[in-house]
């Protein structure tokens, strides 16, 4: 397998490390300590067609293979993990069931102002009582006339407060099980009945927003059911494969950045008359992580070819978001003690990237989560 | 505005990425052997103004490039940044050229376009030796603005604004004519994902050396070795033995004699 970069790949990465460098590094500290969601730096990606990467041009997309977006993700990652997470959200999350499972007139009317970013995408599928256990969500819709009537309480909706579009999963049918009874539903922000709940004050990640969303007596027109009722577990574990390759990414992305703080930290900084990475305790910190991020990433590309071919991608993307986030935040650990006190410090980079590097382990699937679907797909 | 439509030609140059230049500790030497290439800084501002000039007053942007076969690699980038179209003048031998040389093989390949401005950054990112612009603009028989901060455009006429040394000079000049210009003169835009695309959409002419006709070097390269800095600390008090000690120091560097 060759995931050698082609010219037109090389020179997208580079064109975002030339955004980054513009419009996110001046900006990165101050939107993380502040909870700041960056609207300029979105507005900015928007402009410039980041929005919509991943699919077609007949939808305002830039039709990209998902290796490519993957690249993207991880690179503007580097500079800012929330920044990349508010991206991979609305494209892998809250695009792409919609491209995935919309009819023809949802995505006209729902996936081109998302690909053209003059909307944002969320995804609300977590409940207070419904993590990683899915199936146990109480959300719930009810047919009425032309309409669904939506009632219940989702959390941690990542993009919440700033979404103007909704993949919102509940149960449709209570007799079934939740992989039967739950349907996806497409909600935009202005339905009646649709309120965005408590904003979250997190430990990373901090320019990106999330917050409950709340859904009293919530009325959207019977079309906007996504796929068929009953298709909504389906939906959301789909979904979530594809998202895992953009956590992974984001995973990567900070570990870069960990490892190229910590290489200029370790050059720079002189104790006992010489630089500290003359030191073979440094040395071996700096080895460990270059090797797993090329690890790391191998596996990640790995998963994004195999759903660029159309082959079986599940377990491979869950083994990437497993391997990548469990390294990131090992090795941005790392990074604080090789920069030692500084590195405890606020305005530091990687005091952000430690705190950053341990959503990933958590959102869209923990790591045990994703052992339980690697193990599942070994086992079956 | 009133759209007159300007052909402009921007040159640009392919160098060694400078954040990737190593220096052996024991020679001196450069160690470029992992070194990535990029567009000269100074030429994204070249390229950019003639792209914002074509936007403004109408007309097409040329990018123009001469390097060794690897440089191809540059023109999808420059492309992405604006110019419809790009001049690849290719040849294994051009990879160290002096800036005559250089010149001298733009002069002959851009001598049958039609043009009314050149663009080239002040200087190169790699040599900085400001010399290729106005060597060119005597080649093709045209005038040409050094140090240019902002260019305006009226009817057939060029109105240059110069930083110099004793402030900023205002010429005007007739088209065609040729501007080096300065970073301040703008902000180079980032390409956007469907530039990059649309960049590889685009045409290139390519001309290599044979159709040219052969160029000299004028100059001996013996050796290229980084700048040292060396600083020393020492304290003095004011009294009068410290003074004539600060004196001595000053002499025995060579500040003052």
């Amino acid at each position: 397998m060759d995931f050698k970069l082609t010219e037109e790949q090389e020179l997208i990465r580079a064109n975002m490390r030339e955004f980054c460098e513009k419009y996110v590094d001046p900006v990165a500290v101050e939107i993380d300590e502040n909870s700041r969601y960056p609207a300029e730096i979105i507005a900015k990606l928007a402009e410039m067609d980041w929005m919509g990467m991943p699919y077609p041009q007949e939808y305002g997309g830039a039709g990209l293979n998902y290796l490519t977006y993957t690249m993207v993700i991880e690179e503007l990652s580097r500079s800012c993990a929330a920044t990349g997470f508010t991206l991979s959200c609305h494209i892998g999350l809250a695009s792409g069931p919609i491209y995935n499972f919309g009819n023809e007139e949802q995505k006209q009317k729902y996936l081109t102002p998302l690909c053209q970013g003059e909307h944002i995408g969320a995804f609300a599928l977590t409940e207070p009582g419904a993590g990683t256990d899915v199936g146990a969500g109480s959300t719930t819709a009810v047919l009425d006339g032309d309409e669904y009537i939506l009632n219940g309480t989702k959390t941690f909706t990542s993009n919440g407060p700033v979404a103007d579009t909704f993949v919102v999963f509940a149960i449709t049918d209570k007799t079934q099980s939740a992989a039967r009874g739950m349907s996806a539903f497409i909600v935009p922000k202005d339905a009646p009945g649709f309120k965005v709940g408590e904003h979250f004050y997190k430990m990373g990640i901090r320019a990106s927003q999330t917050s409950e969303i709340i859904l009293n007596d919530c009325r959207i027109p019977k079309e906007n059911l996504l796929g068929k009722e009953g298709q909504g577990f389906r939906i959301a574990m789909q979904t979530l494969d594809n998202g895992r390759i953009g956590v992974a990414a984001q995973a990567i992305g900070i570990a870069q950045a960990a490892l190229d703080e910590s290489i200029s930290y370790s050059k720079e900084r002189i104790q006992f008359g010489k630089p500290i990475s003359k030191n073979q305790a440094i040395q071996w910190m700096l080895a460990d992580m270059a090797t797993d991020i090329a690890a790391a990433r191998f596996l990640t590309y790995n998963a994004a070819y195999l759903k660029d071919q159309g082959l079986p991608y599940t377990k491979d993307a869950s083994m990437a978001k497993l391997f990548a986030a469990e390294m990131a935040s090992r090795h941005a650990s790392k990074a604080v003690q090789i920069h030692g006190g500084y590195g405890y410090i606020k305005g530091f980079k990687v005091e952000r990237l430690m705190r950053d590097a341990k959503i990933t382990e958590i959102y869209e699937g923990t790591s045990e989560a994703q052992r339980m679907v690697i193990a599942a797909n070994l086992l079956r | 505005m009133f759209k007159i439509s300007l052909n402009i030609i921007a040159c640009f140059k392919w160098v060694v990425d400078h954040e990737d230049i190593k220096v052996n500790p024991e020679t001196n030497e450069l160690v470029l052997d992992r070194a990535g290439y990029r567009i000269s800084d100074y030429d994204r501002f070249a390229i950019e103004e003639a792209v914002a000039l074509s936007e403004q007053y109408g007309g097409s942007t040329t990018a123009v490039t001469v390097g060794f076969p690897a440089a191809k690699k540059s023109l999808k980038d420059a492309l992405a940044r604006g110019p419809e179209k790009a001049i690849f003048i290719n040849d294994p031998a051009f990879a160290n050229l002096e800036p005559s040389q250089t010149a001298a093989i733009l002069a002959q390949s851009i001598n049958n376009q039609e043009f009314d401005l050149i663009i080239c950054g002040e200087g190169s990112g790699d040599l900085y030796a400001q010399q290729v612009g106005p060597r060119l603009a005597e080649h093709l028989n045209i005038p040409c603005a050094s140090f240019v901060r902002k260019i305006t455009i009226e009817g057939r006429e060029l109105i240059a604004e110069r930083r110099v040394d004793e402030g900023i000079e205002i010429i005007s000049m007739p088209l065609p004519a040729l501007v080096t210009v300065l970073p301040e003169i703008n902000s180079p835009r980032v390409p956007g994902l469907k530039d990059t695309l649309a960049a590889s959409k685009k045409p290139v002419v390519e001309i290599t050396g044979s159709d040219l006709e052969e160029t000299v070097p004028c100059l001996e390269t013996v050796e290229i070795k980084a700048t040292t800095m060396e600083r020393n600390c020492e304290k003095f008090d004011a009294n009068e033995d410290d003074l004539k000690r600060f004196v001595e120091v000053l002499l025995r560097a060579g500040v003052i004699d």
